[in-house]
């Protein structure tokens, strides 16, 4: 094998060893397909030389620029498909890990979810704690009111009082679902506005 | 044929992972070659609905370019 070959074959493994998350088979076409337009760019001007496999690499760019495109897509097709919270936030992780518009979206989904969860167990745990659990208004040290979910865990606050009483079981219930859901729209809202985004070239 | 016809650029690397976008919607479809030089190629041709997609996005652009192209007459030269 001569040097040029050799050169395509290390950054073309380089490229495959970056595709996580990708199937076998996909692996394989995108190598295939790659492999095929860089031979064919070296070998325009007639044979395979050192100085034209350069040129057609640096063309490429990066192993691990062109490869995270691949990784990104199959990412956000994934996640698209989604329609459990917890496979939906799986997916979100992967996107965060590599790109700051997913970090946020992940970000505000744990919040959403976070939040719905809290109002789900709170009207849950009313029956168990039927003097504590609920939505009480507490006055803080400066005398401010402020709201506060509580479990029912530890004893009755002293300064403050509860406002929805037995209420808090559907209207949690109600509200926290409500969030659960919301948030699996807002998310896969999201990733599909960035993956339409993603069909114009030009981005970085 | 972007760059011949157009100060259009765009890097190779970007192209490969574009096409495997538009495959993936079903704006186009591919097929490999066997060619004379004894390399395979791969081959995009745009589908049904991708023509449609290209049809209805060009004609969203012919719009919203001559709207700007008014808009700026003021601020063009002209020669």
């Amino acid at each position: 094998m001569s040097d040029a070959e050799q050169k395509i074959d290390a950054y073309l493994n380089d490229v495959r060893g970056r595709l996580r998350g990708l199937g076998e088979e996909q692996s394989r076409e995108i190598i295939a397909e790659l492999r095929s337009h860089i031979v064919e760019r070296a070998s325009a001007d007639g044979s395979v030389t050192n100085e034209s496999v350069d040129a057609g690499l640096m063309a490429m760019g990066s192993a691990k620029q062109l490869a995270s495109e691949y990784v990104t897509d199959e990412l956000l097709a994934r996640a698209e498909a989604q329609r459990s919270p917890f496979h939906l936030l799986d997916s979100l992780f992967g996107w965060a890990s590599i790109s700051v518009a997913g970090f946020f979206v992940t970000i505000t989904s744990l919040i959403g979810y976070f939040l719905g969860a809290v109002f789900v167990l709170v009207a849950m745990l009313k029956p168990l704690h039927p003097a504590d659990a609920g939505l009480w208004a507490l006055r803080d040290n400066t005398g401010d009111l402020e709201l506060s979910v509580r479990l029912g865990f530890g004893s009755p606050p002293t300064n403050g009082h509860e406002l929805l009483g037995w209420w808090i079981v559907p209207l949690g219930l109600l509200i926290g679902c409500g969030l659960v859901v919301f948030t699996t729209r807002f998310a896969l809202w999201c990733v599909r506005i960035y993956r339409r985004s993603r069909l114009l070239p030009g981005r970085s | 044929m972007l760059e011949h016809e157009s100060d259009l650029i765009v890097s190779e690397g970007t192209i490969y992972p574009l096409l495997s976008r538009l495959k993936a919607l079903g704006l186009v479809e591919s097929e490999w070659v066997e060619s004379e030089g004894g390399h395979p190629r791969k081959y995009y041709s745009i589908t049904e609905a991708g023509r449609q997609r290209a049809t209805k996005m060009a004609a969203i652009w012919a719009r919203f370019s001559s709207s700007m192209s008014r808009l700026l007459a003021p601020l063009v030269e002209v020669k």
